[in-house]
């Protein structure tokens, strides 16, 4: 099902390509496993359609594939911004099984899981390469944003010149340390926010507007 | 008197000639030379005639008494051994040489342990964890070298064998075991295996930097590890996967699904393209 939703996917891409120029731009949401993309996904869906893009959850990959949430709308000021969401799969350099049995999963089905989470690595790679236009990069404030998967993608979104907004999400937590990704990432705007409690959202569609519309 | 037989005591004034053939009383050839003692005999002598000087009688002196002499020696050989080696004659004489000869072939011995030594703790005076400190080569080169002990006592010339084996002890103790390394392991890496090949030398200059250890991979194994970091996505195990980011972005064609054998699903974007119009 997933390989026939692909294939159906990358069509509607084509297509939507070849006879509608000036559509809304593909914003895709970027970052580690469990940074909150998916939650930050359903909190923009949700304020703006009423709809949400996919089940959040504690696990690590839980999103194994891309979701897009298409012409969403978000007004600032009087203006009208339309972007598309592409929710991806958390980009990581290694994926273990083992790490899905911590979460009282079986091994057949970790190893699954396993298997479509790397799967899901590379359609997002895919995607940033393909058919993204714009990026928020989520990251959790509470974690060391100095790792070699964050410098390896702000490296290459960088090289694509494309416009990258960087979200320090869990600002809820005690341990959040929005300075600490500022001073990571000091060519980038940061922007701090709750994602699952809803804080400073505000400040996050006035950026939205401001660098993808 | 300044000379004295070892043998029967006689006394020769210093610059006589009468002991250059050997003592004329016994034939001995051993004879003490004691300044002090000749000193206080000239003196005696000024103050008067010691009658019996010249006759040998060792009680003559006076106030030497007859074991004196083994504890006014200022030659450098040991009481014991004069002792020993008294016995006159031809014999003797050949004795004496082997034993002076051989009291050089123990300086010399002990002279090349200590710059063995010295070399070792001077030279690297500090030691990095991996690298075997000089007793611990000591110890090897005894395990290692049996024939070496035996071959220094048949040595006739021991001086030289003693240079030659202080020579020998320091290169040969990194020759085996690789001890001695030009460069770092971080230079070593990155380099091809024909310098793996020359690290079996000693550089000219080169001082041991460390011991290579048993876990530390070779340069095939390095390259192997390289290439592979080249993949995409390397299937570790069922369930345990390593990704390599810049290749998945970089790729034409999109992965779509994993196969356990290591083959991949993949769609290339641009034949949809082709087929669609």
């Amino acid at each position: 099902m997933g390989l026939l939703t692909s294939i159906r996917t990358s069509i509607t891409d084509v297509t939507d390509r070849l006879f509608s120029d000036g559509e809304p731009k593909r914003i895709g949401i970027y970052g580690p496993p469990n940074a909150g993309k998916t939650t930050l996904s359903n909190r923009i869906a949700r304020d703006w359609t009423g709809d949400a893009i996919g089940p959040e959850s504690h696990i690590p990959h839980e999103t194994r594939r891309a979701r897009r949430k298409e012409n969403v709308e978000i007004k600032r000021n009087g203006n009208t911004v339309t972007i598309d969401i592409v929710d991806t799969p958390g980009v990581t350099t290694k994926v273990d099984y083992q790490e899905f049995l911590e979460f009282d999963i079986e091994e057949e089905d970790a190893i699954r899981r396993s298997r479509e989470a790397t799967e899901g690595v590379a359609e997002a790679m895919h995607w940033l390469r393909e058919d993204i236009d714009g990026v928020i990069y989520v990251l959790d404030s509470a974690e060391d944003p100095f790792t070699q998967v964050n410098t390896m993608l702000i490296g290459i979104i960088e090289s694509r010149d494309i416009p990258v907004l960087i979200f320090a999400n869990k600002i809820d937590l005690e341990d959040s340390s929005v300075q600490r990704i500022s001073n990571a990432f000091p060519q980038h705007e940061t922007v701090p926010l709750s994602a699952l409690e809803g804080k400073n959202m505000d400040e996050v569609y006035d950026k939205i507007a401001e660098y993808f519309g | 008197m300044p000379h004295e037989c070892t043998n029967c005591g006689r006394t020769f004034p210093d610059g006589s000639k009468k002991m250059l053939s050997g003592c004329p009383d016994c034939g001995g050839n051993k004879f003490q030379f004691s300044p002090a003692r000749s000193a206080s005999s000239e003196s005696a002598t000024l103050d008067g005639p010691q009658a019996g000087s010249e006759t040998g009688d060792p009680s003559a002196a006076g106030e030497v008494p007859p074991g004196g002499a083994s504890t006014e020696r200022v030659d450098g050989s040991s009481a014991s051994r004069r002792d020993d080696g008294v016995t006159g004659g031809p014999e003797g004489s050949d004795r004496d040489d082997s034993e002076s000869s051989e009291s050089v072939r123990e300086w010399v011995s002990r002279k090349a342990d200590q710059n063995d030594h010295r070399v070792d703790t001077s030279d690297f005076a500090e030691w990095p964890d991996s690298a075997r400190r000089p007793e611990d080569r000591a110890s090897a080169d005894g395990d290692s070298d049996p024939d070496r002990s035996t071959t220094r006592a048949k040595m006739v010339d021991d001086e030289n064998s003693a240079q030659a084996d202080a020579r020998t002890s320091v290169v040969s103790d990194g020759l085996p075991t690789g001890t001695v390394e030009g460069t770092t392991d971080a230079a070593r890496t990155d380099d091809d295996p024909a310098s793996a090949d020359e690290d079996d030398y000693p550089p000219e200059h080169g001082r041991v930097v460390s011991e290579p250890t048993g876990d530390r991979p070779s340069i095939d194994e390095l390259r192997a590890e390289l290439n592979e970091q080249f993949e995409s996505i390397k299937i570790v195990r069922p369930g345990e996967y390593e990704l390599n980011l810049m290749e998945l972005y970089n790729r034409e064609e999109y992965i779509i699904s994993l196969q356990e054998d290591g083959r991949y699903v993949i769609d290339v974007p641009d034949s949809w393209r082709e087929s669609d119009n």
